[in-house]
C-alpha cells in the first residue's frame, strides 16, 4: 500500500447521494477504511454539498467512534463557510476534540508544545533537536510530524510556542483558557528569529542550564552558518523582494529575513492578514513599500512591474506569473521541498534566492538582436 | 467491479477543470466558477503545476449567505470583475457542486446581468453545468464544447474550410503538430479548441492579461458553414459538438479516435485526404516511414512487455492501441470516468486486458501487482505505485506535476508515436 499520508480518501458522492443523502455511504466508508488501514483516528471533512444537503455528519461520526472505538471527528470545512481563516478555525475545533483525551507524564521537567508548525520540508526536525539539546521536551508539535497520541497529550506542556498565529492562535487561546498554559508567539524562520525563539523559551523557564545551552546552541550554529550565508548575502544584497503569502506570520518573518540578507522589500501582501497584522507589517517596512491585501493576479502583476521587483516569494500559483515577468522566484508555500526554518534553513533560503536571482536566464535578450556579424563574409557568396 | 465505499486516490479530476481547458482554447476568453472560492484556487493550482503557466480563473466566491439566499448577486459581481479586469470577448461560467445543489438559475442570472449592463451585451457568456458529482474533467470538457458550439455556430455563407474538433484534452504541442500538418497539406481548417498558445505562452516583453492565441470567435461561428467536421477523440463522449453541427447545419461529421498510433493516425490522414482531395504531403510519409523504422529498432525491448495504462479515456484507448501495434501487452487499462463504453473499446483492442473504470489507484495498484506489470503509462498521479513497486512510469496525459515539459509532450501523429516508442524503450532500459 501507498503511504497513508500520501493518500486521499473520499466518499466520491454522486447524484444519487446528493438526492438521497450520503450518510450511509459515509458510515460504510469509514468502517471499510478503518478495517483496511487501522488508523488511530479518523477526520471527516465536509464539502459544500454535504453542508447544503444537510447530512448529519456529527451523528455518523459519533456512531462510528462508538462502534470502532477510535476517535472519529467531523471537520466543518464546507467551502462556502469562508476563506482559509474559517478553515483554520474548523481544524482547531477538530483538534480540540482530541487534545486532553490522553494523560501523559513528560519525560523531562521542562516542556513545550509547538503550535502552527507544519514540518514543511522537514522544518521541525532540527527545531526539535535544539529543544532537546536545551533540555526541553517538545510534548507535541501541532501538527507537523505529529501522531494522534501527541495531539491527545498536547495539553501537557508548560508553555506553548505559536509560530503560525493565523492558523493556531485561536487554539493557543483555548488551551490557555482551559488548561492555563501560557503561549508566546515566535518564529523559527530567520537567524535572529530562531535565536530569539530559543532565548524566549529559556527566559520563560528561568533555568540557568537551559539558558546556557540555548546560548551555546546559538553561538555554535551562528558561527557554523554565517560564513556561507555571508557569501550569498554579498551576491544578493541590494536586490528588491516582493512578498505575497497566505498568512501574515511568515510575511513578517520574511521581512526580517530579507533585512538579514541585505535585500529591500518593495511589496508585501497576504491573503488572510487581519488589521493588526497589517499594523505590524507597516511598522517594520520602509517607506515606499507597497502593502497589499488579498490581491488578484492582475494587481500583483501590475505592482511587480511598477516596483521593479527582482524576486517574488510566494506559492505555485504566483510562480509562473513571476517567471512570465522575468522575475526570480522563491517558493515559500506548504508544498516547498527545501527546509528553510532553523539555522541551516537560512543557508538553504539564501542559496535559493541566489540561485534564482543570479541565474543568467533573466539576462538573455527577449527581443532577438539584429546581427550583422556575418554579412560581410557572406556578401559575395 | 467490486463495490467499494470509498474512493482512495481517484484516477480523475473535477468537472469544471475540463471546462476551463475548453474555454482556454478560445481567443480572448475567461472562465468563472460559480461556487466557493476554493474550487477556482485548486483548479488554478493543478493547471499551473501541469502547464507551468499562470492560470487565472474567476470565482463568484459564494458564501454562507449565498448558499442560503441564492448566489445571483455574487455571480453578477464576479462577472463584472472578470469583464472589467480582463476585457475578454467571451466568458465561460462553470457551475460547481454548490451552485448546482442549491439550484442556481444561472442562465437567468446571466441574461439579467446582460440586460442590466449594456456594455456587456455583446459578450457571449456561456453557462456549462459542471457539478463534480456528475462527471470528471473529461465530461466537463465535452459539455463545454457542446455548449460553446451550440451557442456560437451561426448560419452564414458557405465556405471551403473544414472543422477539426479536438474532442478530448490533448497537449498544446500536439495541437501545434496537428495545425502544422493541416497547414502544410494544405488544408484550411478551423481547429477548435486551440490551446496551442494559450497554455504554452512564450516569454515576451509585455505579458498580456489574457495570453494570445485560441480559436477566434468568428471562426467558431463560421463552423456552421464548413464543408465537414472531424472530431478526434470523439468516441467515448459522443462527440456532441460535431453532431450538433451536422444536425442543425448539415455539416457532415465523422468521429475518430485520437490520432495515437499508426492506424489511428492513418484514419485521420484518410479523413483529411477525403476532405481536401490532396494526398498526405511527402514529409509526413517519410515521418511515417521513420516511425516504422523506430518501431522495428525497438521491437525486441518492448515485445511482450506487460504494461498498465491509466488516465483519460481517449488517451488510454489510443495508448492501448499503440502498445498493441508495437507488440507490448496492455494488461491493465484504467480510467476514473464512469463509462462502460470504455471497457468495450479496450476489450476490442486487447481482449485479455483487465479494464477498470470509475477506478481509483488502490484498485489500479492491486491489478498492477496481480498482473506483474513491468511498465506504467499515465500521468503523475500513478507515481506512488511506480515508486512502491519499482515499475518505470512514462508520464503522459494530465496532470503531470513532477516533471518538466507537460505542455510539450507529443504523442499524436507519426512523430508523436516515434517519441513515445523511444520513451517506452528507454524507460525499460533505465529500469533494467
Amino acid at each position: 500500500m501507498v503511504p497513508l499520508y500520501k493518500s486521499s480518501f473520499s466518499t466520491d458522492m454522486k447524484e444519487k447521494d446528493i438526492i438521497f443523502g450520503g450518510e450511509r455511504t459515509l458510515a460504510r466508508a469509514i468502517r471499510a477504511l478503518v478495517a483496511d488501514y487501522h488508523p488511530p483516528a479518523v477526520f471527516v471533512y465536509s464539502t459544500c454539498i454535504v453542508g447544503v444537503i444537510g447530512d448529519d455528519l456529527r451523528a455518523v461520526c459519533t456512531a462510528a467512534a462508538h462502534e470502532l472505538k477510535i476517535p472519529v471527528i467531523p471537520v466543518w470545512s464546507e467551502g462556502f463557510r469562508g476563506n482559509k481563516n474559517e478553515g483554520y478555525k474548523a481544524a482547531c475545533d477538530a483538534l480540540l476534540e482530541l487534545i486532553g483525551t490522553r494523560e501523559y507524564i513528560p519525560k523531562k521537567r521542562f516542556t513545550v508544545c509547538l503550535l502552527g508548525e507544519y514540518n514543511v520540508a522537514g522544518d521541525v526536525w532540527p527545531i526539535k533537536s535544539y529543544f532537546e539539546e536545551m533540555g526541553v521536551e517538545v510534548v507535541s508539535s501541532l501538527t507537523g510530524d505529529a501522531t494522534v497520541e501527541e495531539v491527545q497529550r498536547a495539553h501537557c506542556s508548560q508553555l506553548n510556542l505559536v509560530q503560525c498565529n493565523g492558523s493556531m492562535e485561536f487554539l493557543a487561546k483555548r488551551l490557555e483558557e482551559k488548561y492555563g498554559t501560557p503561549y508566546k508567539r515566535v518564529s523559527f524562520f530567520g537567524l535572529k528569529a530562531m535565536a530569539s525563539a530559543l532565548m524566549t523559551t529559556a527566559a520563560f523557564f528561568r533555568e540557568p542550564s537551559i539558558t546556557e545551552q540555548a546560548q551555546e546552541i546559538i553561538k555554535r550554529e551562528m558561527s557554523r552558518v554565517l560564513p556561507e550565508i555571508e557569501w550569498y548575502r554579498r551576491h544578493i544584497s541590494g536586490k528588491k523582494a516582493a512578498i505575497y503569502m497566505g498568512g501574515a506570520a511568515k510575511a513578517v518573518s520574511l521581512v526580517n529575513a530579507f533585512k538579514e540578507l541585505g535585500m529591500k522589500v518593495v511589496i508585501i501582501g497576504t491573503q488572510t492578514g487581519k488589521r493588526d497584522d497589517y499594523e505590524k507589517i507597516d511598522s517594520i517596512v520602509k517607506d515606499g513599500t507597497v502593502i497589499i491585501d488579498d490581491a488578484n493576479p492582475l494587481e500583483l502583476q501590475d505592482l511587480l512591474i511598477r516596483q521593479e521587483a527582482d524576486l517574488l516569494v510566494s506559492g505555485v500559483k504566483e510562480r509562473y506569473l513571476a517567471y512570465k515577468l522575468r522575475t526570480a522566484f522563491c517558493d515559500f508555500n506548504h508544498d516547498r521541498t527545501k527546509t528553510f526554518e532553523g539555522f541551516t534553513g537560512m543557508i538553504n533560503f539564501a542559496r535559493e534566492l541566489h540561485t534564482s536571482i543570479n541565474s543568467p536566464v533573466w539576462k538573455l535578450p527577449v527581443e532577438r538582436k539584429h546581427c550583422t556579424q556575418f554579412s560581410k563574409a557572406l556578401a559575395n557568396a | 467491479m467490486s463495490k467499494t465505499y470509498a474512493t482512495i486516490n481517484p484516477c480523475s479530476m473535477c468537472m469544471p477543470m475540463g471546462t476551463v481547458i475548453a474555454f482556454k482554447g478560445i481567443e480572448n476568453s475567461m472562465t468563472l466558477f460559480h461556487g466557493s472560492q476554493g474550487c477556482s484556487t485548486y483548479m488554478r493550482l493543478y493547471l499551473a503545476h501541469h502547464f507551468r503557466e499562470p492560470v487565472d480563473i474567476g470565482s463568484s466566491a459564494l458564501s454562507q449567505e449565498g448558499a442560503v439566499y441564492g448566489g445571483a448577486a455574487n455571480l453578477k459581481k464576479g462577472l463584472r470583475n472578470v469583464i472589467q479586469g480582463y476585457t475578454p470577448t467571451i466568458v465561460g461560467v462553470s457551475t460547481t457542486c454548490l451552485a448546482e445543489t442549491i439550484g442556481e438559475d444561472v442562465p437567468r442570472t446571466i441574461s439579467e446581468f446582460q440586460r442590466q449592463e449594456p456594455a456587456v451585451r455583446d459578450i457571449p457568456i456561456i453557462h456549462v453545468s459542471t457539478p463534480s458529482y456528475a462527471g470528471t474533467h473529461e465530461e466537463g470538457y465535452a459539455e463545454a464544447l457542446k455548449a460553446i458550439v451550440k451557442r456560437l455556430a451561426t448560419k452564414g455563407e458557405p465556405q471551403h474550410k473544414c472543422n477539426l474538433i479536438i474532442g478530448s484534452i490533448i497537449s498544446p504541442a500536439d495541437v501545434r503538430y496537428l495545425k502544422d500538418m493541416l497547414e502544410r497539406w494544405p488544408c484550411d481548417c478551423i481547429v477548435f479548441p486551440d490551446i496551442s498558445e494559450t497554455f504554452d505562452a512564450p516569454i515576451v516583453t509585455n505579458f498580456p492579461k489574457i495570453v494570445d492565441g485560441g480559436t477566434p470567435l468568428s471562426e467558431i461561428r463560421d463552423m456552421a458553414n464548413s464543408t465537414a467536421t472531424i472530431t478526434i477523440g470523439g468516441g467515448v463522449w459522443r462527440a456532441d459538438a460535431g453532431a450538433l453541427l451536422r444536425d442543425r447545419f448539415g455539416v457532415p461529421h465523422v468521429a475518430l479516435p485520437l490520432p495515437i498510433g499508426i492506424e489511428n493516425t492513418d484514419y485521420f490522414v484518410a479523413a483529411i485526404e477525403s476532405i481536401t482531395e490532396r494526398e498526405l504531403p511527402q514529409r509526413y510519409e517519410r515521418e511515417r516511414g521513420r516511425l516504422l523504422d523506430a518501431l522495428i529498432d525497438a521491437h525486441k525491448i518492448v515485445n511482450g512487455i506487460k504494461a498498465a495504462v491509466y488516465g483519460d479515456t481517449e488517451l488510454a484507448l489510443g495508448i492501448t492501441k499503440l502498445l498493441r501495434e508495437i507488440g507490448a501487452d496492455p494488461s491493465v487499462v484504467a480510467t476514473g470516468a464512469t463509462t462502460s463504453t470504455f471497457a468495450q473499446r479496450v476489450r476490442a483492442l486487447s481482449p485479455s486486458a483487465t479494464v477498470l473504470y470509475s477506478a481509483d489507484f488502490t484498485r489500479v495498484h492491486k491489478e498492477i501487482t496481480k498482473n506483474k506489470v513491468q511498465l506504467m503509462i499515465g500521468p503523475s498521479t500513478g507515481r506512488q505505485i511506480s515508486l512502491k513497486e519499482s515499475i518505470p512510469l512514462v508520464r503522459v496525459g494530465l496532470p503531470i506535476s513532477d516533471r518538466f515539459g507537460a505542455a510539450r509532450q507529443m504523442i499524436m501523429g507519426y512523430e508523436g508515436m516515434t517519441w513515445m516508442v523511444d520513451a517506452l524503450a528507454n524507460a525499460l532500459l533505465d529500469a533494467s
